[in-house]
């Protein structure tokens, strides 16, 4: 283990990233026995991984480390391997894995910005890896490693940010963030971030639940950049999310969607797009039949959007429209709506609230106001009310 | 993608607070697997956790871990599929009592390889205990379990969090000062003790104070003559409270004690041993439960007549909609019967449970606030309709819950659900749980109302139908006030809601409306009062009144109705009450009990039935004797928890684990006895209600129907038998067997 010493340490930080980038490049081109280069790709990234965070016993040296990040980056090695990894044994995309997630964590002492200095010279130099990352859920074997990565990472904005302003390029360069997105321009649909609807929905139930995960960090750890966007892709942010999230066949799918639907609607920073979807028939629509949904934890979910339609001062006429007409409906539904939930204080207060709430509406849709023109109300009644919904939900 | 059709479901395994565990088998292999359902519907926590749970697993490929498969949902329940360990879990080992050491150094070993696997993939178990040890026929050893498991994203990083088991918790974790991989050695020098003692050190004590001592004490050592000097070593390396001086698991492996060690083959003998002394009949009886497909999704129902309105969206039909409230208005004009025009049988079905519910094996409620029995989830119960009365078991549920927390001491601390409640939080918040824990404060109830819902743990059902749910459910209607509140309620209620927004809908007002404006069932006990009229009393005035032929009759039993209606427009919560009131009555009664509530006897038949074994069949009495006799089985929190995770068919035992300390309160047994005990206690208390009777109770034991019927009200005689009549048809068609 000569790249334990000192004085070695240079050259076999290089030469350990050159060989292991040399028996990439075989592997893909599936030339010399497979298990072999196998076998040896995986020692050396388990070298490397030893390099980085040492083992139980022994101190990784923060000099070999620096080599071994500054190599790694300088190679571009990073990317290959991420592309790679389903192409590895179990042990070695683990391993790939922590290789990865601690280069990105690398930070130069005194360094001052945003992101760990690698992390950020990836986002610069070579933001592709982040969408390779995404592209991980296609595959079983790459979803729990490279999902794993990418939780990690997405704490930063930037990551995000590549994430949701990927589009296809016909030179298949990665948008770069920092210097050529328009945050008002639509997104066509075909970047990175729209493959989550398609892999929550199609995956297997390790897959899609990983996924899933990814998914609510892009959207609720970024919440300035996030409303920004979907503020500008709301149709088809909102189609894909109903359609497809939503109304999915699986369980799972269907109850976290709804979930977090409840939390990003509630959420202050999402404020402008709260009040669009709760102006809007079709989505009351939606959420309604969920509440009659058979399984008790969809109705509870889908309560709490509800909640914030029935709750909403400045209801559109459709919303009115479709409350007025089913309110008696609503009023001897609702006191028997997940009536087991004796213990459960905040949920019987919002409901017996929302009892009342219905009970004030007016008896026949003859009362509403067609809808002309400005619907512009008291805005601030919405979002104090809004708020109290989420003052009373946290 | 794997399916639930690539598995053979057999026979239950054992079950835990987080779901059962069925022996299966795969069919593309023919290989035994083992496979965890979760009901994800059984908690209202996020999937996450779970899902994290699975991760871990899944990143693991050790010999020394059990393997997992894959996992997959069906319906609401997740199904994880885990490799068979057939050979029982390391506490099973001690059963027969104490290890030799030559056992002791070849588990040691295996232990050693499967921490130094997951310490050097940055993996903390952080909850090593015999329990979590499994062994494969062929004496295979693997470590099991990750429910509180870590995964450190850097291989130095330190975790906070408190979780584990109390007596097995290293001091630095108790401390939360921040800790890694070697907690896990620590746990290991105790589990070392435990399995040369039969128990870890301290186990007498309480493990709530337990926490206390770890940290203040000196560690404790192996002493005396009966063990090598090599095994004292071992567990006094383990157990160094300064964390940094405790070897790795892989210098451990040098360790004299765990060099000598030998093959994993021989510790088949000692599987063989202690497969034989149980055979010598001390295996505790279990049933064998088998598994059965849901039939229909559970909960499918909610919706009965009235709510299979669908929404309206479209526009208004008026003729649809306008012949049913013509309908019903007819109907008012007779008998004001709500809506239950459709589905009589299964509001009579209801009627009957909610009757029932004063059946349940325990008597009266304030008498045996502590001893009840909490009702199983709605989540078993195969019947459309549970959520009836699922509302009112889980409060009952809820409340055993809680009370028995201040019976018992504290929610075991032990079980899953604890830990994983503990491990989610920030340190602070841990102490907040914990303190609540132990002092069973009223606050206790914020914690288990958080918390999944349990399941059922191995044992008798004794829950369908008419389980075993009091009254209790109307616990909070005091005496004074209500009448002043309820009042009040009206009034606003007159105020708010006069409007009619189906209006349009209605045909006009008949003259013989009652003028009340209905009040807005806004608190529970409203709600439950507009409930039991709209399923029981209500139905049951219809059926009366259509089994009277002399008109005379019927018409004042329709009066009788109109005015309940009327009670029940006006005044929801004093109709509960009143109901309430009734029900006592009744159930204070052993005559009318007998009469009205011919249940109770099947009750107790449906309990035994469910008991497969016959050992048990007679009665819960057997059971009890059992239980008082010091246990064949006292599952305690960590036998449960390790049910739940364990491959393997082996009987739940007499442990001398210190967790007997803490019976989990879910514990089925320690509910058996407390159920039994209440209806000792009920049956004693009727017989000195009995002697004694009141001159109430004589003019009750006239007006009620059932036993002495006079002239005018026969009919009212049939109604309990029709009821009960249509509740065993039910019966029979949810359960052929029966």
């Amino acid at each position: 283990m000569a790249f334990l010493f000192a004085r070695n340490k240079q050259r076999s930080a290089q030469e350990l990233v050159k060989s292991t980038k040399e028996l990439l490049q075989r592997l893909i081109r599936g030339d010399g026995p497979p298990q072999k280069v196998e076998e040896d790709l995986a020692r050396n990234i388990s070298q490397m991984k030893i390099t980085l965070q040492g083992t139980p016993d022994i101190e990784a040296s923060p000099q070999a480390v620096f080599d071994l990040v500054s190599h790694a980056v300088s190679e571009s090695l990073l990317p290959l391997l991420v592309e790679n990894i389903h192409r590895l044994p179990f042990e070695a995309r683990k391993d790939i894995q922590a290789v990865v997630s601690t280069v990105f964590r690398f930070r130069n002492q005194g360094s001052v910005s945003n992101e760990p200095d690698a992390l950020n010279h990836v986002l610069h130099k070579q933001p592709e890896i982040i969408i390779s990352l995404c592209n991980g859920y296609e595959k079983k074997e790459s979803a729990s490693s490279c999902g794993g990565i990418l939780k990690e990472i997405l704490r930063y904005d930037a990551v995000a940010a590549v994430i949701l302003y990927d589009e296809p390029s016909s030179d298949g360069r990665t948008v770069d963030i920092f210097n050529d997105v328009d945050v008002t321009r639509r997104s066509s649909g075909n970047g990175v971030f729209w493959k989550f609807f398609t892999w929550i929905d199609k995956s297997s139930f390790e897959v899609s639940a990983d996924a899933f995960d990814c998914f609510r960090l892009i959207l609720t750890k970024h919440k300035a950049l996030v409303s920004q966007y979907i503020t500008t892709n709301f149709d088809m942010f909102f189609t894909k999310y109903n359609d497809i999230l939503i109304k999915s066949d699986s369980y799972v799918t269907k109850r976290q969607s709804l979930k977090l639907l409840g939390e990003i609607l509630l959420d202050r920073q999402f404020y402008e797009v709260m009040t669009r979807y709760v102006d809007s028939g079709e989505n009351l629509k939606l959420i309604m039949w969920q509440l009659k949904d058979d399984r008790r934890m969809v109705q509870y979910e889908g309560f709490h959007v509800f909640k914030i339609f029935a709750a909403n001062p400045n209801k559109s006429y459709e919303v009115s429209k479709f409350l007025v007409m089913n309110k008696q409906r609503l009023l001897r539904f609702l006191p028997r709506f997940l009536e087991e939930r004796t213990d459960d204080d905040q949920f019987n207060d919002e409901k017996a609230w929302l009892v009342k709430a219905i009970g004030n509406l007016p008896d026949s849709t003859s009362a509403l106001k067609p809808p002309n023109g400005s619907v512009s109300g008291s805005a601030d009644a919405i979002q104090q009310q809004q708020h109290q919904t989420a003052q009373a939900r946290s | 993608m794997a399916t639930a059709d690539d598995y053979q479901v057999l026979e239950e395994l054992g079950s835990g607070s987080f779901g059962i565990v069925y022996k299966a088998i795969e069919k593309a292999t023919g290989d035994l697997v083992a496979i965890k359902h979760i009901d994800l519907e059984g908690s209202d926590d996020d999937i996450r956790e779970i899902q994290q749970e699975i991760s871990l697993l899944a990143t693991c490929s050790s010999d020394y871990v059990t393997r997992y498969k894959a996992s997959f949902v069906r319906n609401t329940k997740l199904w994880i599929v885990m490799e068979f360990l057939g050979g029982g879990s390391c506490l099973d080992l001690l059963r027969p009592g104490p290890m030799e050491e030559m056992y002791i150094a070849i588990i040691l070993r295996e232990l050693l390889m499967a921490l130094s696997y997951l310490h050097e993939t940055g993996k903390i178990h952080r909850d090593i205990k015999a329990a979590n040890v499994l062994l494969s026929d062929n004496g295979r050893v693997k470590i099991a379990d990750f429910g509180v498991a870590a995964q450190l994203t850097n291989i130095k990083s330190q975790r906070l969090t408190f979780v584990g088991t109390p007596f097995w918790m290293a001091p630095e974790v108790i401390q939360e000062h921040g800790y890694d991989y070697k907690a896990d050695i620590w746990s290991l020098g105790i589990t070392a003790m435990e399995m040369a003692l039969g128990e870890p050190p301290r186990s007498d004590i309480h493990p709530m104070k337990v926490l206390f001592l770890i940290p203040k004490e000196k560690p404790p050592r192996l002493e005396g003559n009966k063990w090598s000097k090599e095994l004292k070593d071992f567990v006094a390396r383990c157990l160094n409270k300064e964390a940094e001086q405790r070897p790795s698991a892989k210098a451990l492996l040098k360790h004299p004690f765990i060099r000598k060690a030998g093959p994993t083959d021989r510790l088949r003998e000692l599987i063989s041993k202690v497969r034989h002394f149980e055979s010598r009949g001390h295996e505790s009886d279990r049933d064998l439960r088998y598994y059965e497909e849901t039939l229909r999704p559970m909960n499918g129902v909610h919706m009965d007549d009235e709510d299979e309105d669908e929404w309206v969206f479209d526009t208004i039909r008026p003729h649809a909609t306008m012949k049913k409230h013509t309908i019903k208005r007819r109907r008012l004009e007779r008998i004001p019967s709500g809506d239950a025009a459709n589905g009589e049988l299964d509001d009579a079905t209801l009627a009957l449970r909610e009757m029932s519910l004063e059946n349940a094996p325990l008597g009266g409620i304030s008498n045996s606030p502590g001893l009840q029995t909490p009702s199983r989830m709605p989540s078993t119960i195969r019947t459309p309709k549970t959520r009836q009365s699922s509302g009112q078991r889980k409060i009952s549920a809820q409340m055993a819950r809680k009370i028995s927390g201040h019976v018992v001491g504290s929610p075991s601390p032990v079980t899953r659900k604890m830990s994983r409640q503990i491990s989610g939080q920030t340190p602070t918040a841990v102490r907040r749980a914990s303190r609540q824990m132990s002092g069973a404060t009223p606050t206790a109830r914020r914690i288990s109302s958080q918390q999944p819902q349990p399941k059922q743990p191995l044992g008798v059902d004794m829950s369908f139908g008419n389980g075993t749910s009091t009254v209790r459910q109307f616990k909070r209607v005091s005496s004074g006030q209500p009448a002043k509140k309820l009042l009040a309620a009206g009034d606003d209620s007159i105020d708010e809601n006069p409007h009619d927004s189906d209006a349009e809908n209605h045909p006009p007002p008949t003259r013989d409306q009652p003028p009340a404006q209905p009040a807005v069932a806004a608190t529970k006990e409203a709600i439950l009062g507009r409930r039991s009229y709209a399923k029981c009393v209500d139905p049951a005035f219809q059926e009366v009144s259509t089994n009277t032929a002399d008109s005379k009759k019927q018409a004042a039993i329709s009066k009788v109705a109109e005015a309940w209606s009327e009670l029940d427009q006006i005044d929801p919560e004093g109709e509960l009450l009143l109901l309430k009131a009734i029900l006592d009555r009744i159930q204070a009664d052993p005559k009318l009990t007998g009469a009205l509530l011919p249940q109770r006897a099947a009750s107790t038949q449906l309990q035994s039935l469910r008991t497969a074994s016959p050992t048990k069949k007679g009665s819960i009495r057997v059971a009890t004797a059992e239980i008082a006799g010091s246990s064949p089985q006292p599952l305690t929190p960590s036998k449960n928890r390790r049910g739940s995770e364990l491959p393997l068919a082996g009987s739940p035992s007499p442990t001398k684990s210190p967790t007997k300390l803490v019976l989990n309160p879910q514990n089925p047994h320690l509910k058996m006895m407390r159920s039994s005990q209440a209806l000792q206690e009920a049956q004693v208390q009727q017989k000195a209600v009995a002697q004694k009777p009141t001159k109430e109770k004589d003019l009750l034991d006239e007006k009620m129907p059932g036993k002495q019927p006079e002239p005018g009200m026969e009919h009212v005689s049939l109604l309990a038998d029709v009821l009960y009549g249509r509740w065993t048809e039910g019966l029979k068609a949810r359960w052929p067997m029966s």
